[in-house]
């Protein structure tokens, strides 16, 4: 699958994000964008994109984030609240840019407006734990 | 034919989309009023670390409380509205991890939904949702 315009394939290391993947970024830290496209293994029966497939994506591209503003430092996700505001499809290129809603010593918490199309299809928003800092 | 380590009448319930790709995922014997699930971690569930995705968690509280949406409903289809996943513990390879999902509210066009996930002994992640009955 070759990269959407301006998008360049993000190195993924988890074995589940590899499974699910491609993903793709795009931009400098902190305006990065971060995309994947809906391909049929991805859609329900409705032929619409899972839940589990885009919240696979928000924990992928949230915890991009994460580690674009803590410089790449050791993280897990400790909630994710998601709306499901309307359908992607196949074929739909998903995009957000994360944005970092506060930062203290031990947490991180972001979150994203997921579109197709400048349209928005999910919101979520997560809180990280930042591993070895009380 | 079920995993190693779930009962013979665990029934499979990923035949087709995602849930096949990501699964397999299977639904076990009520429990009363608790609808019971369950998966076995594999290795394409993992992440980097050696512990369970988060993706694949919340993509089995989204498969395991849609179906109960079902059920509960008799309606033939519901989607997910919203999700709160809390990620308590991690999930190890080899797990057999279930999840226990109870309705708490169903009105005319939405299920109010609970569920917890559970490794033997500990508990993975607590979820609640809200699911509309499509017409």
């Amino acid at each position: 699958m070759t990269a959407p315009q301006g998008f360049s394939e993000i190195r993924l290391i988890d074995p589940f994000e590899i499974h699910v993947g491609p993903a793709y970024g795009a931009g400098e830290i902190p305006q990065r964008r971060y995309a994947f496209r809906v391909a049929a293994h991805h859609c329900n029966l409705r032929g619409v994109a899972h839940g589990g497939m885009l919240m696979t994506f928000a924990d992928l591209a949230l915890g991009q984030a994460v580690w674009d503003v803590t410089d790449k430092a050791p993280s897990v996700t400790l909630n994710m609240q998601t709306h499901f505001i309307a359908p992607a499809r196949e074929g739909d290129l998903v995009e957000v840019r994360p944005e970092l809603t506060r930062r203290t010593r031990s947490m991180v918490f972001m979150r994203g407006d997921f579109t197709v199309d400048g349209e928005i299809v999910m919101t979520a928003q997560s809180v990280w734990k930042l591993l070895g800092q009380d | 034919m079920t995993a190693p380590g779930l009962p013979a009448d665990a029934e499979n319930i990923s035949a087709a989309g995602f849930n096949k790709f990501t699964g397999p995922f299977y639904r076990l014997s009520d429990d009363g009023d608790v609808r019971r699930f369950a998966f076995v971690a594999l290795d394409k569930h993992m992440n980097g670390s050696g512990t369970v995705h988060g993706g694949l968690l919340m993509t089995f509280a989204d498969i395991s409380m849609g179906r109960t949406s079902r059920l509960v409903s008799g309606a033939k289809s519901c989607s997910t509205v919203a999700l709160n996943c809390d990620f308590v513990g991690p999930g190890r390879l080899g797990d057999v991890i279930e999840s226990r999902v109870r309705a708490t509210r169903q009105t005319r066009t939405l299920v109010f939904l609970s569920a917890e996930l559970s490794a033997p002994g500990r508990i993975v992640m607590t979820a609640t949702g809200l699911w509309k009955i499509m017409p």
